[in-house]
């Protein structure tokens, strides 16, 4: 498949991305505006920028469309920007097999697959010294487990958030628990996500954190704990458990606005858009913690074999510095994990909202600091990846 | 040079696009099948192994493939005792004003996206969809029927939705080609319409019953959209198991699961052609 390029463009774009993009963008933090006023923190450290072209290849909510024009404002960088499809097989399948680190400098994909790139060759650390910004990113968002391989930094998390349960509370009262997901007592009435990648995780920590089940960690299943995990789903499936398993937004919306679930693992701005549409929906929290995910910049081996390390360092620094988190979350309703972006929309002059900036910055920090739970980082390349896929036939079948 | 020479070498230049464009493909899909999935550099290596069918028979994959050919042969059954009456209607009893509007009609679901057609049955068939709405408000039940949405017959309603103008297309070619004196004379001869229904027309329309039968079946056989928007959690057809393989990159056991699925239909069309026939109706069709 070829990418057709367009700088600030998104080209082409996975559907489950787009489901991403469009909820989040819901968040009521739409508009955009060019010509903003310089950040100065994105030029920290850099007192000549060179002008480069940097090839940005990413899950397609990564890009900040005309906002780009700052980036080469700033520090001389032209982004191309394409969208990588955000499915982690074709991307690390064409990073080390393919022509992604002859086309591409910078990726961007979900985090997990950094060990496997970089045991193949594929990316580079980063070198955090020419990231100064690295160092006011939130320290959590810096110890993301598959961030890093042998005590190198591979990942620099672009984008945070956590997830949960959507659920009706007028049906089932208040949720604190996956429990009410697999509770015999809303038989037919529960769905997850027809995705491994998220319900595998979202059962593990489940059993995990209510010891039903040994598992050492939730996102990367040993082959006996997923046999574990996934016996369990089929065993619920079997017993009718769930109504259905959800495929995008769309679906996820539509189900829980029409009442044909009353609680189901999902995506937070869910319920934001059943809320709209007149249902009465929350958003868990649940005692045994969040799945957390980033999404993280990756510095492809090319650009490094291509002279281009100085400038995609640059500009993972300008991407922490604060204005593209603060155009990101106008756009999507996405959080960088650092303050910066705050700082950024309140300098901007009104170009950015800066208590929307301020509040959004905050919901997600506290879901990380709710204490009730651990996060469990979502991994979109677990060890036995095939493993999950055949298990998850087995699923489909039962 | 003979008429048929010139024939052949006329045809020439239509067979090679055909064979390039079908066949080859065709081939490459089973060459690859056999080849082998090496993980350290998530590609194929040349090799002739049985892995990939292995996998197709040891994981329970060959449970998707009969199963999606159970609900694409029953879809093909209902469509062609909903769709045969329809094209008799619109051939022997509609005005030619009344079969123009009745195929627009079915025409004009088709306008939009397949998706919102099928997410669209979703509203009906729910638990506060019409259908249960109005069962529940009319006092004829007390709770929704839960077994309307995400179950087999939910499927069975969106791919009849989706194909049932395949079979009511081909039907009245069929009908269309039906020689006029023939049910004039059974009739002439006191034959009822049960009679010319039975002696004559159905014969006749043999050919188009099984093309449309064959459109929906196979249509139905590569369907996905449905079984994910209606069917039951996780429910599976062959499309979404190939979608699920080439996600975790195993390109031979995709190319493996297609690989069945031709043979599978191969397979059936052997069956048909021998004990239905199905040959003799091709050739009807191509005269």
């Amino acid at each position: 498949m070829v990418d057709r390029e367009n700088e600030g463009t998104v080209t082409r774009d996975h559907a489950s991305n787009i489901s991403r993009r469009r909820l989040l963008s819901i968040l009521g933090m739409g508009g955009s505006a060019l010509g903003l006023a310089t950040v100065p923190l994105a030029r920290r450290g850099f007192a000549q920028p060179s002008k480069a072209t940097v090839r940005y290849w990413a899950s397609g909510t990564m890009t900040i469309e005309k906002f780009w024009a700052q980036l080469e404002r700033d520090e001389g960088i032209k982004v191309v920007f394409s969208d990588n499809g955000n499915d982690p097989g074709p991307v690390v399948s064409r990073m080390v097999f393919g022509n992604a680190n002859d086309l591409y400098d910078v990726g961007g994909l979900q985090g997990g697959a950094e060990k496997e790139l970089a045991l193949r060759n594929a990316i580079a650390p980063w070198d955090l010294s020419k990231i100064p910004n690295w160092n006011d990113v939130w320290s959590w968002a810096k110890e993301i487990p598959y961030t890093q391989v042998n005590g190198k930094q591979y990942g620099i998390p672009a984008v945070v958030n956590a997830d949960s349960m959507i659920y009706l509370p007028q049906k089932v009262g208040k949720v604190d628990s996956y429990h009410t997901v697999f509770d015999p007592k809303l038989k037919g009435k529960t769905a997850m996500e027809d995705a491994w990648i998220n319900s595998a995780i979202f059962t593990a920590i489940y059993l995990k954190e209510n010891n039903l089940l040994k598992i050492k960690d939730p996102g990367n299943l040993e082959k006996d704990e997923l046999q574990g995990v996934m016996e369990f789903l089929i065993k619920k499936k079997k017993d009718g458990q769930f109504r259905t398993f959800w495929n995008g937004w769309e679906q996820g919306v539509q189900l829980v606005t029409s009442q044909e679930v009353w609680v189901m693992t999902g995506w937070e701005p869910i319920v934001y858009a059943a809320r709209r549409a007149g249902v009465q929906a929350d958003y868990a929290v649940p005692k045994e913690g969040y799945e957390g995910w980033s999404n993280d910049l990756l510095l492809h081996r090319g650009a490094v074999d291509r002279k281009l390390s100085e400038a995609a360092h640059r500009m993972a620094n300008w991407i922490l510095g604060g204005y593209y988190g603060a155009a990101l979350s106008k756009l999507r309703g996405y959080v960088v994990p650092t303050d910066h972006s705050a700082m950024a929309a309140a300098k901007s002059g009104g170009e950015f909202d800066a208590k929307v900036q301020a509040d959004l910055n905050q919901h997600v920090k506290n879901k990380f600091f709710s204490k009730k739970g651990a996060t469990h980082w979502q991994n979109v390349r677990p060890t036995h990846f095939q493993l999950y896929e055949e298990w998850w036939q087995k699923l489909r079948n039962a | 040079m003979t008429g048929h020479r010139r024939s052949v070498l006329l045809a020439s230049p239509v067979v090679a696009v055909l064979l390039a464009l079908s066949v080859a493909p065709l081939a490459l899909v089973l060459l690859w099948s056999f080849w082998q999935w090496d993980p350290a550099i998530y590609w194929m290596r040349p090799a002739f192994v049985l892995d990939a069918y292995q996998s197709v028979v040891g994981t329970d994959r060959l449970i998707v493939i009969v199963r999606t050919a159970r609900i694409a042969l029953i879809t093909a059954a209902l469509a062609l005792l909903l769709g045969y009456p329809v094209a008799l209607f619109m051939d022997r009893f509609a005005t030619a004003r009344e079969r123009t509007i009745l195929m627009l009609l079915f025409l004009v679901p088709f306008f939009t996206s397949y998706i919102i057609r099928t997410f669209a049955w979703r509203l009906v068939l729910g638990r506060t969809g019409l259908i249960n709405s109005f069962l529940v408000r009319a006092g004829l039940r007390e709770e929704p029927l839960e077994w309307l949405l995400f179950s087999d017959f939910a499927v069975h309603v969106g791919l009849l939705a989706s194909y049932l103008p395949f079979m009511i297309f081909p039907l009245l070619l069929a009908f269309g080609r039906i020689d006029r004196s023939l049910i004039e004379a059974s009739e002439d001869l006191g034959g009822t319409f049960g009679q010319t229904l039975r002696h004559v027309i159905l014969p006749l329309t043999a050919p188009g019953m099984f093309a449309g039968s064959l459109f929906v079946f196979v249509m139905a056989l590569g369907s996905s959209v449905e079984v994910q928007f209606l069917g039951g959690a996780a429910a599976s057809m062959i499309a979404i198991m190939i979608q699920d393989v080439i996600r975790v990159l195993n390109f031979p056991l995709a190319f493996a699961i297609s690989t069945s699925v031709v043979l599978f239909l191969i397979l059936l069309l052997i069956v048909g052609s021998r004990f239905l026939g199905l040959a003799r109706l091709f050739a009807s069709v191509a005269r």
